[in-house]
Protein backbone atom coordinates (compact mmCIF):
# COMPACT_ATOMS: atom_id res chain seq x y z
CA UNK A 1 0.00 0.00 0.00
CA UNK A 2 2.95 2.41 1.04
CA UNK A 3 4.82 1.53 -2.35
CA UNK A 4 1.40 2.43 -4.26
CA UNK A 5 0.79 5.44 -2.77
CA UNK A 6 4.62 6.23 -3.00
CA UNK A 7 4.27 5.82 -6.17
CA UNK A 8 1.04 7.84 -6.83
CA UNK A 9 3.19 11.11 -5.50
CA UNK A 10 6.06 10.43 -7.96
CA UNK A 11 4.07 11.44 -11.04
CA UNK A 12 3.87 14.98 -11.04
CA UNK A 13 0.64 15.67 -12.69
CA UNK A 14 -0.62 13.84 -9.70
CA UNK A 15 1.68 15.74 -6.87
CA UNK A 16 -0.16 19.08 -9.28
CA UNK A 17 -3.51 17.36 -9.00
CA UNK A 18 -3.54 17.16 -5.20
CA UNK A 19 -2.16 20.56 -4.77
CA UNK A 20 -4.78 22.07 -6.99
CA UNK A 21 -7.41 20.80 -5.12
CA UNK A 22 -6.14 21.30 -2.04
CA UNK A 23 -6.23 25.04 -2.88
CA UNK A 24 -9.96 24.70 -4.64
CA UNK A 25 -11.25 23.11 -1.67
CA UNK A 26 -10.30 26.20 0.56
CA UNK A 27 -11.77 28.28 -1.99
CA UNK A 28 -14.98 26.52 -3.14
CA UNK A 29 -15.64 25.54 0.57
CA UNK A 30 -16.80 28.85 1.66
CA UNK A 31 -19.07 29.55 -1.70
CA UNK A 32 -20.42 26.75 -1.14
CA UNK A 33 -21.80 26.78 2.58
CA UNK A 34 -23.47 30.05 1.69
CA UNK A 35 -25.04 29.08 -1.19
CA UNK A 36 -26.35 26.19 0.71
CA UNK A 37 -27.33 29.04 3.56
CA UNK A 38 -28.39 31.22 1.26
CA UNK A 39 -30.83 28.69 -0.56
CA UNK A 40 -29.13 29.09 -3.80
CA UNK A 41 -28.10 25.84 -4.20
CA UNK A 42 -29.36 25.27 -7.32
CA UNK A 43 -28.30 28.63 -8.36
CA UNK A 44 -24.99 27.80 -8.47
CA UNK A 45 -25.40 24.88 -10.80
CA UNK A 46 -27.56 27.04 -13.02
CA UNK A 47 -24.48 29.27 -12.90
CA UNK A 48 -22.34 26.78 -13.92
CA UNK A 49 -24.15 26.31 -17.13
CA UNK A 50 -24.74 30.15 -17.76
CA UNK A 51 -20.54 30.50 -18.10
CA UNK A 52 -20.08 27.84 -21.14
CA UNK A 53 -20.96 30.29 -24.21
CA UNK A 54 -18.16 32.67 -22.17
CA UNK A 55 -16.10 30.27 -21.77
CA UNK A 56 -16.50 28.50 -25.17
CA UNK A 57 -16.24 31.85 -27.18
CA UNK A 58 -13.42 32.63 -25.24
CA UNK A 59 -12.09 29.16 -26.30
CA UNK A 60 -13.02 29.54 -30.05
CA UNK A 61 -11.74 33.13 -30.15
CA UNK A 62 -8.03 32.99 -28.65
CA UNK A 63 -7.95 29.48 -27.78
CA UNK A 64 -7.59 27.25 -24.59
CA UNK A 65 -5.78 29.74 -22.44
CA UNK A 66 -6.74 30.96 -18.87
CA UNK A 67 -7.14 34.28 -19.68
CA UNK A 68 -9.63 33.65 -22.15
CA UNK A 69 -11.38 30.88 -19.94
CA UNK A 70 -11.65 33.68 -17.20
CA UNK A 71 -12.15 36.53 -19.49
CA UNK A 72 -15.40 34.94 -21.69
CA UNK A 73 -16.39 33.27 -18.07
CA UNK A 74 -16.49 36.64 -16.17
CA UNK A 75 -18.64 38.39 -18.79
CA UNK A 76 -21.28 35.36 -19.27
CA UNK A 77 -21.71 34.84 -16.04
CA UNK A 78 -22.19 38.42 -15.10
CA UNK A 79 -24.00 39.15 -17.66
CA UNK A 80 -26.54 36.04 -16.59
CA UNK A 81 -26.53 37.36 -13.27
CA UNK A 82 -27.75 40.86 -14.05
CA UNK A 83 -29.87 39.54 -16.37
CA UNK A 84 -31.27 37.08 -13.78
CA UNK A 85 -31.87 40.25 -11.48
CA UNK A 86 -33.22 42.72 -14.35
CA UNK A 87 -36.07 39.99 -14.97
CA UNK A 88 -36.72 39.24 -11.31
CA UNK A 89 -37.30 43.01 -10.65
CA UNK A 90 -38.66 44.18 -13.66
CA UNK A 91 -41.28 41.39 -14.89
CA UNK A 92 -43.53 38.22 -13.34
CA UNK A 93 -40.74 35.52 -13.69
CA UNK A 94 -39.23 35.09 -9.99
CA UNK A 95 -35.67 34.89 -9.53
CA UNK A 96 -35.35 31.29 -10.11
CA UNK A 97 -37.24 30.99 -13.21
CA UNK A 98 -35.64 33.76 -14.81
CA UNK A 99 -32.37 31.96 -14.05
CA UNK A 100 -33.24 28.46 -15.58
CA UNK A 101 -34.48 30.08 -18.76
CA UNK A 102 -31.63 31.60 -19.09
CA UNK A 103 -28.98 29.01 -18.07
CA UNK A 104 -30.82 26.39 -20.48
CA UNK A 105 -30.43 29.21 -23.28
CA UNK A 106 -26.72 29.66 -22.13
CA UNK A 107 -26.24 25.93 -22.03
CA UNK A 108 -27.56 25.39 -25.93
CA UNK A 109 -25.48 28.64 -26.84
CA UNK A 110 -22.23 26.93 -25.78
CA UNK A 111 -22.64 23.52 -26.81
CA UNK A 112 -24.38 24.96 -30.40
CA UNK A 113 -21.26 27.24 -30.63
CA UNK A 114 -18.63 24.75 -29.58
CA UNK A 115 -19.87 22.03 -32.35
CA UNK A 116 -20.11 25.09 -34.91
CA UNK A 117 -16.67 25.81 -34.73
CA UNK A 118 -15.43 22.33 -35.36
CA UNK A 119 -13.66 22.32 -31.91
CA UNK A 120 -10.69 20.19 -31.29
CA UNK A 121 -11.13 20.22 -27.71
CA UNK A 122 -13.53 17.16 -27.21
CA UNK A 123 -16.83 18.35 -25.40
CA UNK A 124 -16.02 15.32 -22.64
CA UNK A 125 -13.20 17.67 -21.18
CA UNK A 126 -15.62 20.99 -20.88
CA UNK A 127 -17.97 18.88 -19.42
CA UNK A 128 -15.98 16.91 -17.09
CA UNK A 129 -12.46 18.99 -16.92
CA UNK A 130 -9.50 17.46 -16.69
CA UNK A 131 -7.51 17.80 -13.48
CA UNK A 132 -4.70 15.12 -14.25
CA UNK A 133 -3.62 17.24 -16.94
CA UNK A 134 -3.54 20.49 -15.29
CA UNK A 135 -0.90 23.42 -16.49
CA UNK A 136 0.80 25.76 -14.60
CA UNK A 137 -1.14 28.84 -15.91
CA UNK A 138 -4.42 27.43 -14.72
CA UNK A 139 -2.80 26.16 -11.08
CA UNK A 140 -2.15 30.25 -10.88
CA UNK A 141 -6.01 30.93 -11.75
CA UNK A 142 -6.82 28.52 -8.70
CA UNK A 143 -4.61 30.19 -6.65
CA UNK A 144 -5.45 33.51 -7.37
CA UNK A 145 -9.19 33.17 -7.01
CA UNK A 146 -8.39 31.30 -3.67
CA UNK A 147 -6.83 34.30 -2.34
CA UNK A 148 -9.53 36.88 -3.69
CA UNK A 149 -11.94 34.27 -2.18
CA UNK A 150 -10.63 33.82 0.99
CA UNK A 151 -9.76 37.54 1.47
CA UNK A 152 -12.91 38.68 0.56
CA UNK A 153 -14.67 36.07 2.73
CA UNK A 154 -12.45 37.66 5.74
CA UNK A 155 -14.08 41.26 4.83
CA UNK A 156 -17.11 40.21 4.04
CA UNK A 157 -18.22 36.73 6.38
CA UNK A 158 -20.46 39.31 8.66
CA UNK A 159 -22.49 41.01 6.39
CA UNK A 160 -22.60 38.39 4.83
CA UNK A 161 -23.99 36.15 7.71
CA UNK A 162 -26.29 38.88 8.65
CA UNK A 163 -27.71 39.57 4.89
CA UNK A 164 -28.12 35.26 4.92
CA UNK A 165 -29.87 34.94 8.54
CA UNK A 166 -32.26 38.06 8.26
CA UNK A 167 -32.13 39.84 4.72
CA UNK A 168 -35.04 42.50 5.67
CA UNK A 169 -33.26 43.48 9.32
CA UNK A 170 -30.01 43.50 6.62
CA UNK A 171 -31.51 45.69 3.96
CA UNK A 172 -32.53 48.25 7.00
CA UNK A 173 -28.94 47.93 8.16
CA UNK A 174 -27.10 49.36 5.14
CA UNK A 175 -27.42 51.83 2.28
CA UNK A 176 -26.50 49.16 -0.54
CA UNK A 177 -27.66 45.80 0.28
CA UNK A 178 -27.02 44.50 -3.51
CA UNK A 179 -23.12 45.60 -2.86
CA UNK A 180 -22.92 41.92 -0.41
CA UNK A 181 -25.33 39.74 -3.25
CA UNK A 182 -23.12 41.25 -6.21
CA UNK A 183 -20.19 40.67 -4.53
CA UNK A 184 -21.27 37.15 -3.63
CA UNK A 185 -22.48 36.22 -7.23
CA UNK A 186 -19.21 37.49 -8.83
CA UNK A 187 -17.10 35.30 -6.28
CA UNK A 188 -19.62 32.25 -7.07
CA UNK A 189 -18.80 33.04 -11.15
CA UNK A 190 -15.10 33.37 -9.67
CA UNK A 191 -14.89 29.96 -8.27
CA UNK A 192 -16.97 27.96 -10.98
CA UNK A 193 -14.48 29.51 -13.58
CA UNK A 194 -11.63 28.14 -10.86
CA UNK A 195 -13.18 24.93 -10.73
CA UNK A 196 -14.13 24.52 -14.68
CA UNK A 197 -10.70 23.49 -15.93
CA UNK A 198 -10.52 20.92 -12.97
CA UNK A 199 -13.81 19.32 -12.71
CA UNK A 200 -15.77 20.88 -16.08
CA UNK A 201 -19.08 22.13 -16.09
CA UNK A 202 -21.11 19.26 -14.87
CA UNK A 203 -18.93 18.76 -11.83
CA UNK A 204 -17.47 22.15 -10.97
CA UNK A 205 -21.00 22.81 -8.49
CA UNK A 206 -20.65 19.45 -6.79
CA UNK A 207 -17.26 20.10 -5.59
CA UNK A 208 -19.52 23.42 -3.72
CA UNK A 209 -22.66 22.02 -2.73
CA UNK A 210 -22.10 18.22 -1.35
CA UNK A 211 -19.33 19.29 1.29
CA UNK A 212 -21.52 22.29 2.43
CA UNK A 213 -24.61 20.16 2.51
CA UNK A 214 -22.94 17.21 4.44
CA UNK A 215 -21.33 19.91 6.55
CA UNK A 216 -24.53 21.27 7.57
CA UNK A 217 -25.99 17.70 9.32
CA UNK A 218 -23.03 17.86 11.70
CA UNK A 219 -22.80 21.30 12.33
CA UNK A 220 -24.84 24.09 14.15
CA UNK A 221 -22.71 27.28 13.92
CA UNK A 222 -21.05 29.24 11.22
CA UNK A 223 -17.59 28.33 12.05
CA UNK A 224 -18.40 24.83 11.86
CA UNK A 225 -19.82 24.75 8.86
CA UNK A 226 -17.26 26.77 6.86
CA UNK A 227 -14.81 24.60 8.41
CA UNK A 228 -16.42 20.85 8.30
CA UNK A 229 -16.96 22.17 4.38
CA UNK A 230 -13.27 22.56 3.70
CA UNK A 231 -13.04 19.37 5.49
CA UNK A 232 -15.64 17.38 3.37
CA UNK A 233 -13.90 19.28 -0.17
CA UNK A 234 -10.52 18.07 0.31
CA UNK A 235 -11.06 14.33 1.71
CA UNK A 236 -13.50 14.67 -1.44
CA UNK A 237 -10.76 15.73 -3.52
CA UNK A 238 -7.58 13.27 -1.98
CA UNK A 239 -9.74 10.05 -1.85
CA UNK A 240 -11.45 10.65 -5.41
CA UNK A 241 -8.00 11.61 -6.65
CA UNK A 242 -6.53 8.21 -5.32
CA UNK A 243 -9.37 6.16 -6.49
CA UNK A 244 -8.67 7.91 -9.90
CA UNK A 245 -5.00 6.52 -9.87
CA UNK A 246 -6.04 3.28 -8.54
CA UNK A 247 -8.28 2.52 -10.77
CA UNK A 248 -7.27 4.03 -13.92
CA UNK A 249 -10.54 3.57 -15.53
CA UNK A 250 -11.97 6.10 -13.23
CA UNK A 251 -12.71 9.30 -14.64
CA UNK A 252 -11.05 11.80 -11.85
CA UNK A 253 -13.90 14.30 -11.71
CA UNK A 254 -16.91 12.13 -11.38
CA UNK A 255 -14.46 9.92 -8.68
CA UNK A 256 -14.37 13.26 -6.38
CA UNK A 257 -18.14 14.55 -6.74
CA UNK A 258 -18.92 10.58 -5.81
CA UNK A 259 -16.79 10.40 -2.99
CA UNK A 260 -18.24 14.11 -1.84
CA UNK A 261 -21.89 12.01 -2.51
CA UNK A 262 -20.46 9.51 -0.02
CA UNK A 263 -19.78 11.73 2.32
CA UNK A 264 -23.21 13.43 2.13
CA UNK A 265 -25.13 10.19 2.46
CA UNK A 266 -23.14 9.18 5.65
CA UNK A 267 -23.80 12.58 6.72
CA UNK A 268 -27.47 12.05 6.21
CA UNK A 269 -27.46 8.73 7.80
CA UNK A 270 -25.02 9.71 10.73
CA UNK A 271 -24.77 13.39 11.57
CA UNK A 272 -26.68 14.52 14.53
CA UNK A 273 -28.75 17.07 12.55
CA UNK A 274 -29.62 14.38 10.24
CA UNK A 275 -30.62 10.89 11.09
CA UNK A 276 -28.30 10.36 13.43
CA UNK A 277 -29.51 11.67 16.63
CA UNK A 278 -32.76 9.37 15.95
CA UNK A 279 -30.87 6.09 15.32
CA UNK A 280 -28.73 6.72 18.66
CA UNK A 281 -31.95 7.85 20.28
CA UNK A 282 -34.28 5.03 21.60
CA UNK A 283 -37.81 5.40 20.40
CA UNK A 284 -39.93 7.19 22.85
CA UNK A 285 -42.74 4.92 22.39
CA UNK A 286 -39.95 1.80 23.40
CA UNK A 287 -38.02 3.92 25.94
CA UNK A 288 -38.25 4.24 29.71
CA UNK A 289 -38.26 7.94 28.84
CA UNK A 290 -41.98 8.33 29.03
CA UNK A 291 -42.29 8.88 31.94
CA UNK A 292 -39.32 11.55 32.04
CA UNK A 293 -40.27 13.69 29.60
CA UNK A 294 -37.72 15.78 27.59
CA UNK A 295 -37.20 19.28 27.93
CA UNK A 296 -36.00 20.09 24.59
CA UNK A 297 -38.23 22.07 22.37
CA UNK A 298 -39.42 20.79 19.37
CA UNK A 299 -37.71 22.34 16.69
CA UNK A 300 -39.96 24.76 14.11
CA UNK B 1 -40.80 65.29 24.57
CA UNK B 2 -39.15 66.34 21.47
CA UNK B 3 -40.03 64.90 18.00
CA UNK B 4 -38.41 62.03 16.55
CA UNK B 5 -40.16 62.14 12.88
CA UNK B 6 -42.46 64.66 11.06
CA UNK B 7 -44.74 63.17 8.53
CA UNK B 8 -46.26 65.81 5.86
CA UNK B 9 -49.00 64.78 3.25
CA UNK B 10 -48.05 60.86 2.73
CA UNK B 11 -49.08 58.96 -0.07
CA UNK B 12 -47.88 55.41 0.23
CA UNK B 13 -48.81 52.34 -2.46
CA UNK B 14 -47.10 50.93 -5.60
CA UNK B 15 -47.14 52.03 -9.15
CA UNK B 16 -50.91 51.98 -10.17
CA UNK B 17 -51.92 50.92 -6.43
CA UNK B 18 -52.30 54.10 -3.58
CA UNK B 19 -52.86 52.43 -0.44
CA UNK B 20 -53.81 55.57 1.42
CA UNK B 21 -52.59 59.50 1.43
CA UNK B 22 -52.86 63.09 3.24
CA UNK B 23 -51.08 61.33 6.36
CA UNK B 24 -49.63 64.21 8.83
CA UNK B 25 -48.35 62.85 12.43
CA UNK B 26 -45.44 64.08 14.52
CA UNK B 27 -43.63 60.82 16.26
CA UNK B 28 -42.73 62.16 19.57
CA UNK B 29 -40.17 60.59 22.02
CA UNK B 30 -41.38 58.34 24.56
CA UNK B 31 -44.58 57.30 23.04
CA UNK B 32 -45.57 53.91 21.73
CA UNK B 33 -47.46 54.35 18.38
CA UNK B 34 -49.77 51.89 17.35
CA UNK B 35 -50.48 50.96 13.67
CA UNK B 36 -53.64 49.37 12.76
CA UNK B 37 -55.62 48.07 9.75
CA UNK B 38 -56.78 45.47 7.59
CA UNK B 39 -54.50 43.21 5.89
CA UNK B 40 -53.17 44.92 2.53
CA UNK B 41 -53.92 48.42 3.56
CA UNK B 42 -50.45 49.20 4.42
CA UNK B 43 -49.13 48.80 7.68
CA UNK B 44 -45.95 46.84 6.67
CA UNK B 45 -45.14 49.01 3.87
CA UNK B 46 -45.32 52.14 5.79
CA UNK B 47 -42.48 50.23 8.17
CA UNK B 48 -40.62 49.92 5.37
CA UNK B 49 -41.33 53.38 4.27
CA UNK B 50 -39.77 54.50 7.59
CA UNK B 51 -37.04 52.50 6.63
CA UNK B 52 -36.22 53.97 4.11
CA UNK B 53 -36.68 50.12 1.99
CA UNK B 54 -38.94 52.10 -0.44
CA UNK B 55 -39.99 55.55 -1.21
CA UNK B 56 -43.54 57.42 -1.22
CA UNK B 57 -45.54 58.19 -3.57
CA UNK B 58 -45.82 61.68 -2.22
CA UNK B 59 -45.07 63.75 0.59
CA UNK B 60 -42.14 64.25 3.11
CA UNK B 61 -40.25 62.87 5.96
CA UNK B 62 -38.26 65.36 8.46
CA UNK B 63 -36.28 64.64 11.17
CA UNK B 64 -35.85 67.35 13.25
CA UNK B 65 -33.00 66.09 15.56
CA UNK B 66 -31.07 64.34 12.24
CA UNK B 67 -31.93 60.95 10.59
CA UNK B 68 -30.91 58.73 13.16
CA UNK B 69 -28.11 56.42 12.13
CA UNK B 70 -29.62 53.22 13.95
CA UNK B 71 -33.42 52.87 13.51
CA UNK B 72 -34.19 49.66 15.79
CA UNK B 73 -36.68 47.04 13.68
CA UNK B 74 -37.98 43.50 14.12
CA UNK B 75 -39.78 42.71 10.99
CA UNK B 76 -42.20 39.76 10.72
CA UNK B 77 -40.77 36.46 11.74
CA UNK B 78 -42.13 34.82 8.38
CA UNK B 79 -39.15 36.35 6.88
CA UNK B 80 -36.64 35.17 9.32
CA UNK B 81 -34.41 31.83 8.24
CA UNK B 82 -35.07 29.72 11.21
CA UNK B 83 -32.60 27.36 9.96
CA UNK B 84 -29.71 29.61 10.25
CA UNK B 85 -27.20 28.07 11.98
CA UNK B 86 -26.06 30.39 14.78
CA UNK B 87 -26.59 31.03 18.59
CA UNK B 88 -29.00 33.06 20.07
CA UNK B 89 -26.22 35.38 21.62
CA UNK B 90 -24.51 35.77 17.75
CA UNK B 91 -28.67 37.10 16.75
CA UNK B 92 -28.27 39.40 19.78
CA UNK B 93 -25.36 40.32 18.51
CA UNK B 94 -26.58 41.22 15.49
CA UNK B 95 -27.70 44.72 16.87
CA UNK B 96 -24.26 45.94 17.56
CA UNK B 97 -23.26 45.05 13.89
CA UNK B 98 -22.78 48.97 13.02
CA UNK B 99 -20.78 49.43 15.92
CA UNK B 100 -18.33 46.80 15.82
CA UNK B 101 -18.32 47.18 11.97
CA UNK B 102 -16.88 44.52 9.38
CA UNK B 103 -14.11 43.43 11.02
CA UNK B 104 -14.48 44.41 14.61
CA UNK B 105 -14.03 41.69 17.43
CA UNK B 106 -16.80 41.59 20.06
CA UNK B 107 -14.91 42.93 23.17
CA UNK B 108 -15.88 42.42 26.57
CA UNK B 109 -18.14 45.44 26.67
CA UNK B 110 -20.32 44.52 24.00
CA UNK B 111 -20.02 40.94 25.27
CA UNK B 112 -21.75 42.10 28.68
CA UNK B 113 -24.18 44.17 26.71
CA UNK B 114 -25.40 41.50 24.64
CA UNK B 115 -25.80 39.05 28.08
CA UNK B 116 -27.82 42.12 29.76
CA UNK B 117 -29.64 42.37 26.42
CA UNK B 118 -30.58 38.44 26.61
CA UNK B 119 -31.46 38.42 30.11
CA UNK B 120 -34.15 41.45 29.79
CA UNK B 121 -35.69 39.80 26.93
CA UNK B 122 -35.70 36.18 28.86
CA UNK B 123 -33.43 34.47 26.88
CA UNK B 124 -30.26 34.59 28.93
CA UNK B 125 -30.44 30.89 29.99
CA UNK B 126 -30.74 29.61 26.10
CA UNK B 127 -28.12 31.62 24.74
CA UNK B 128 -25.87 29.11 23.68
CA UNK B 129 -28.70 27.27 21.73
CA UNK B 130 -29.10 27.44 18.37
CA UNK B 131 -32.10 28.81 16.67
CA UNK B 132 -33.61 25.87 15.28
CA UNK B 133 -34.24 24.66 18.58
CA UNK B 134 -36.16 27.50 19.88
CA UNK B 135 -39.95 27.67 20.27
CA UNK B 136 -41.93 30.94 18.51
CA UNK B 137 -41.87 32.88 21.33
CA UNK B 138 -38.08 32.26 22.29
CA UNK B 139 -37.26 33.31 19.08
CA UNK B 140 -39.31 36.21 19.57
CA UNK B 141 -37.86 37.41 22.91
CA UNK B 142 -33.95 36.79 21.18
CA UNK B 143 -35.19 39.19 18.03
CA UNK B 144 -36.09 41.93 20.99
CA UNK B 145 -32.68 41.21 22.72
CA UNK B 146 -30.90 42.46 19.14
CA UNK B 147 -33.27 45.18 19.13
CA UNK B 148 -32.25 46.20 22.80
CA UNK B 149 -28.52 45.81 21.41
CA UNK B 150 -29.50 48.80 18.52
CA UNK B 151 -29.64 50.98 21.09
CA UNK B 152 -31.64 53.07 18.84
CA UNK B 153 -33.96 56.41 19.09
CA UNK B 154 -36.95 54.66 17.18
CA UNK B 155 -38.21 51.44 17.08
CA UNK B 156 -40.35 49.41 14.65
CA UNK B 157 -41.96 46.35 15.45
CA UNK B 158 -43.30 44.57 12.77
CA UNK B 159 -46.51 42.12 14.20
CA UNK B 160 -44.33 41.51 17.31
CA UNK B 161 -47.41 39.40 18.95
CA UNK B 162 -47.49 36.86 16.73
CA UNK B 163 -47.60 33.45 17.51
CA UNK B 164 -46.22 34.15 20.82
CA UNK B 165 -48.12 33.05 24.31
CA UNK B 166 -50.09 35.63 26.76
CA UNK B 167 -46.75 35.48 29.26
CA UNK B 168 -44.45 36.29 26.27
CA UNK B 169 -46.67 39.21 25.14
CA UNK B 170 -46.85 40.57 28.61
CA UNK B 171 -42.94 40.06 29.04
CA UNK B 172 -42.70 41.89 25.14
CA UNK B 173 -44.87 44.55 26.42
CA UNK B 174 -43.38 45.92 29.06
CA UNK B 175 -39.91 46.03 27.35
CA UNK B 176 -42.07 48.37 25.41
CA UNK B 177 -42.73 50.22 28.10
CA UNK B 178 -39.38 50.26 29.28
CA UNK B 179 -38.28 51.53 25.47
CA UNK B 180 -40.64 54.19 25.93
CA UNK B 181 -40.03 55.12 29.42
CA UNK B 182 -36.40 55.24 28.44
CA UNK B 183 -37.18 58.52 26.06
CA UNK B 184 -37.40 56.11 22.84
CA UNK B 185 -40.48 56.71 19.95
CA UNK B 186 -41.79 53.07 19.22
CA UNK B 187 -44.26 52.21 16.74
CA UNK B 188 -45.49 48.48 16.17
CA UNK B 189 -47.67 46.88 14.03
CA UNK B 190 -50.70 44.46 15.72
CA UNK B 191 -53.88 43.49 15.05
CA UNK B 192 -55.10 42.91 18.89
CA UNK B 193 -56.66 45.69 19.93
CA UNK B 194 -56.62 44.90 24.07
CA UNK B 195 -53.25 45.27 23.56
CA UNK B 196 -53.28 48.59 21.89
CA UNK B 197 -56.05 50.13 24.26
CA UNK B 198 -53.70 49.46 27.07
CA UNK B 199 -50.17 50.05 26.21
CA UNK B 200 -50.27 52.86 23.34
CA UNK B 201 -50.43 56.28 23.68
CA UNK B 202 -51.03 56.72 20.05
CA UNK B 203 -52.66 54.93 17.29
CA UNK B 204 -52.45 55.12 13.18
CA UNK B 205 -54.90 53.29 11.39
CA UNK B 206 -54.95 52.35 7.80
CA UNK B 207 -57.80 50.94 5.36
CA UNK B 208 -59.98 52.07 3.03
CA UNK B 209 -57.21 54.14 1.05
CA UNK B 210 -57.32 56.36 4.62
CA UNK B 211 -54.81 57.07 7.21
CA UNK B 212 -55.90 58.48 10.64
CA UNK B 213 -53.89 59.52 13.09
CA UNK B 214 -54.41 60.25 16.56
CA UNK B 215 -54.59 59.21 20.44
CA UNK B 216 -55.77 56.34 20.62
CA UNK B 217 -59.18 56.98 22.58
CA UNK B 218 -60.14 59.40 19.41
CA UNK B 219 -58.71 57.24 16.48
CA UNK B 220 -60.15 53.39 17.31
CA UNK B 221 -63.50 54.73 17.74
CA UNK B 222 -66.35 51.90 16.37
CA UNK B 223 -67.53 54.21 13.53
CA UNK B 224 -63.84 54.36 12.17
CA UNK B 225 -62.82 50.86 13.23
CA UNK B 226 -65.95 49.80 10.56
CA UNK B 227 -65.54 52.46 8.05
CA UNK B 228 -61.70 51.87 7.24
CA UNK B 229 -62.76 47.22 6.95
CA UNK B 230 -60.90 46.57 10.35
CA UNK B 231 -63.46 45.44 11.57
CA UNK B 232 -67.33 44.27 10.35
CA UNK B 233 -70.53 45.92 12.64
CA UNK B 234 -71.29 42.85 14.71
CA UNK B 235 -67.33 42.85 15.85
CA UNK B 236 -67.32 46.37 16.89
CA UNK B 237 -71.23 46.00 18.55
CA UNK B 238 -69.71 42.67 20.83
CA UNK B 239 -66.30 44.57 20.90
CA UNK B 240 -67.48 47.72 22.36
CA UNK B 241 -71.00 46.53 23.63
CA UNK B 242 -70.62 48.78 26.34
CA UNK B 243 -71.19 51.73 23.81
CA UNK B 244 -74.58 52.98 22.82
CA UNK B 245 -75.31 50.84 19.16
CA UNK B 246 -75.76 54.01 17.32
CA UNK B 247 -71.95 54.90 17.82
CA UNK B 248 -71.20 51.21 16.28
CA UNK B 249 -73.48 51.72 12.89
CA UNK B 250 -71.54 53.83 9.76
Amino acid sequence: MFETFSEMWGFAFMRRAFVTTTVLSASVAPVGAFLVLRRLSLAGEAMAHAITPGVVIGFVVAGLSVFSLLIGGLIAGVGAAILTAFLARKTILRSDASLASIYLIALALGIFILSAAGSAVPLKSFLFGSILGIDDASMILVGGVATVTLLSFAVLLRPLITSTCDPVFFEAQTRRPMLIEQAFMLLLVLNLLAAFKTLGTLMAVGLMILPATSARYWSSTITGQLGLSFLFALASCWVGLTLSYLFPETPSGPAIVLTAGGFFLISVLLGPLGFGERLRKPSPKTSSSLTQPSTRERPQ
Amino acid sequence: MSTVLEVRNLALGYPGLTLFRGLSMDVERGTTLAVLGANGSGKSTFIKMLLGLMDPLAGKLTWPDGQPSEIGYLAQMTEFDRRFPIRVRDLAAMGAWKGFGLRGRLDSGTNAKVASALDAAGVLDIADRSLHTLSSGQLQRALFARVIMQDAPLILLDEPFTAVDQSTEAHLLSIINQWRDEGRAVILVVHDLSSVLDHCDQALLLGNGEARFGPVGEVLTPQRLVSQNYMSESQASWMFRGAAAEAVRV
